[in-house]
């Protein structure tokens, strides 16, 4: 995070205080305790607020940019607004300036031990780092990963493709997973592009936390499976077969590219 | 580094010499490298006694063949290994291991060079062989030139594009592309508007970029950490075939009303795929908590994706970016000595009968045994 980028947001939003919480491959978070326009009685903390902003990047040609910058601000507002009235976890939208790029939303999530927030990827290291091992798989993070894997389930019966998911873009707000992140978020019906997006976050998931890589990956398959069947009604089963039988392709893609030079 | 690297060192000497071959594509590379005992440090870096490269170049409109390629590598090892060892000014039974590449790459080439492998370690009183992925060749050698401790490594050739981190002994692919490697997407493209092959098609395309000025709209398409080219290189190659095939059709350029030339769509192409690589080494930065980027491969040397990969880590806490020069990160013989020696030095050697080739080699297949942290 530079000057340069500090400046830029505060141009945009002057007077409010802002605190960085981190900073993305696309984005900057920061917290604020200024709410927009009124304290609004649903959201889940009322002191403290995310504001999102996409700066422009210099590194990208100006139309490239634009182009990415509006259409993602837009597509992640909107996805959320989706996600809202389905009931999946996620934070809510408090206001969009599209023109911007920014994303003022709900607070999720608390503050580990360490200080760190509680995303699922940090509470995982954290546990890593800090207990014993069979900490690491006992059955609060086995619920947990039931959970995750039941949130991305819910997510792909409506047709709605996260396209980022990793262990950092899940926020726990008291042991419940939050979605968060949809910039490069999409709608689709095809299995091929919901195997995509497991296969993504199963790589994530072996490449961050790769000691318990299999047990994690197969709890959150549980999960996901699960709720499939929950909604076998609506042709949940069925659904789930065919994502899962996409998967066993994309991964088989994904080991035995032809890797030349 | 505490992990002991001299357990295998020989009885008396302060030095080891490593031979290193490497013909996984169309360029045949053989290089000596020195290293004095001890760990390697700023202070004790490892020496470079000779680097010699010969490419297998194919005329315009033409890639290269796996039979083409290995007879041009079976024709010039000799004299390219004479060179080499003149050039160092060593014996060969000066050398404590011969390193080649076992993969990944083409069948063909790299059979044709570990057979020139298993031929001097035997004539030379059976130095001991060591097999080397190759793009862990790639990752040591620009770790050692750049002094990069431990980055985020993006790894863009003619046949890779990963983005990778260290973590736990292994270096784990973060991101990679879901179907053509960028190189090969270059490559391709450089086929249909028949761009010279020499001295390499990606070269030629970075020139006439250079000349480019209107940006035509090509698809954009990251998938979390990983992309996709395929369909940006069918897009752009079915628009190349129209402007200038059989029956040439004007494209005019919606901003400025001038006509679309070869020159722009290169500068497009370069521009989209570029801004795809260092988005997804973005994420991979945030998403390990690291600031350094380290850029191999032979696109790496492409000074563009440079220049922007230094844009996006300026607007980074501290970032840093490493990359190589044209000897090291387009295919070489030394970064295989180079890997192959710190293989050799924690005493991973393979048995003659062990040194099969594999043309599909995972970079994370490989127990990294030098590095601890």
């Amino acid at each position: 995070m530079t000057d340069r980028l500090v400046k830029e947001i505060e141009g945009h939003l002057p007077h409010i205080p802002l605190e960085i919480v981190s900073q993305g491959a696309e984005a900057l978070v920061f917290q604020t305790s200024t709410h927009p326009y009124i304290d609004d009685p649903y959201l889940k903390n009322q002191k403290k607020y995310i504001v999102k902003f996409r700066p422009s990047k210099p590194y990208r040609h100006p139309i490239i940019d634009a182009s990415i910058n509006k259409t993602r601000t837009i597509g992640e507002a909107k996805f959320m607004t989706k996600l809202n009235k389905l009931g999946i976890n996620s934070p809510s939208i408090i206001s969009v300036d599209y023109s911007k790029a920014i994303i003022w939303m709900e607070f999720l999530g608390s503050e580990l031990t360490n200080g760190d927030i509680s995303s699922f990827k940090n509470w995982l290291w954290y546990l890593e780092r800090n207990e014993s091992e069979a900490k690491c798989v006992d059955e609060q993070v086995e619920q947990v990963c039931k959970k995750v894997g039941e949130l991305i389930g819910k997510l792909h019966m409506n047709d709605m493709i996260h396209g980022d998911l990793t262990s950092s873009n899940i926020i726990l707000q008291d042991f419940e997973p939050a979605l968060i992140d949809f910039g490069l978020s999409s709608y689709s019906g095809l299995a091929e592009d919901k195997a995509v997006d497991l296969y993504v976050l199963e790589r994530a998931i072996l490449s961050t936390h790769s000691v318990f890589s299999d047990t994690y990956n197969g709890w959150l398959l549980e999960g996901y499976g699960s709720i499939h069947k929950q909604y076998s009604k609506q042709g949940g089963t069925k659904k789930y077969a065919e994502t899962i039988k996409k998967l066993e392709d994309v991964r088989l893609r994904g080991r035995k590219r032809s890797m030349l030079g | 580094m505490t992990v002991d690297l001299d357990q295998y060192v020989k009885p008396g000497k302060g030095h080891y010499i490593a031979l290193g071959l490497e013909g996984s594509a169309n360029k045949l590379g053989v290089g000596v490298i020195k290293h004095n005992i001890g760990p390697l440090s700023q202070t004790n870096r490892a020496e470079v006694l000779s680097n010699i490269r010969d490419t297998y170049v194919t005329p315009p409109g033409e890639g290269f063949l796996p039979r083409d390629t290995a007879r041009h590598h079976r024709n010039w090892v000799v004299r390219i290994i004479k060179k080499a060892l003149i050039e160092a000014n060593i014996k060969g039974t000066d050398i404590d291991c011969i390193c080649f590449t076992q993969g990944p790459g083409m069948g063909a080439p790299l059979q044709s060079v570990v057979i020139a492998a298993r031929t001097l370690a035997q004539l030379w009183n059976n130095i001991p062989l060591v097999g080397v992925n190759h793009c862990i060749g790639h990752i040591e050698m620009g770790r050692e030139i750049t002094g990069a401790d431990n980055p985020v490594v993006l790894y863009v050739s003619g046949g890779n594009t990963q983005v990778i981190a260290y973590s736990k002994q292994r270096y784990r692919i973060f991101g990679e592309t879901l179907d053509i490697a960028i190189g090969n997407c270059l490559d391709r493209f450089a086929r249909t508007l028949k761009i010279p092959n020499e001295p390499a098609p990606g070269y030629n395309i970075e020139q006439m970029a250079k000349k480019g000025k209107h940006l035509i709209n090509l698809p954009y398409t990251v998938k979390g950490m990983d992309m996709s080219m395929s369909g940006i290189l069918g897009y752009i190659d079915q628009l190349a075939n129209d402007m200038f095939g059989k029956q040439p059709k004007k494209v005019i350029d919606e901003v400025s009303g001038e006509p679309i030339t070869p020159e722009d769509l290169c500068f497009s192409l370069q521009e989209i795929l570029f801004s795809m690589l260092v988005e997804i080494t973005e994420r991979a930065l945030a998403h390990v908590n690291s600031n350094q980027v380290l850029i191999v491969g032979g696109v790496g040397s492409n000074e563009r994706l440079q220049e922007m990969m230094k844009l996006m880590i300026q607007d980074r806490k501290n970032g840093q970016i490493y990359a190589t020069d044209e000897r090291f990160c387009i295919d070489n013989g030394i970064m295989i000595a180079h890997a192959g020696l710190l293989s050799y030095r924690t005493g991973q050697t393979n048995l003659i009968n062990d040194t099969v080739c594999t043309q599909r080699f995972r970079t994370d297949e490989v127990f990294i045994k030098w590095r601890d942290d």
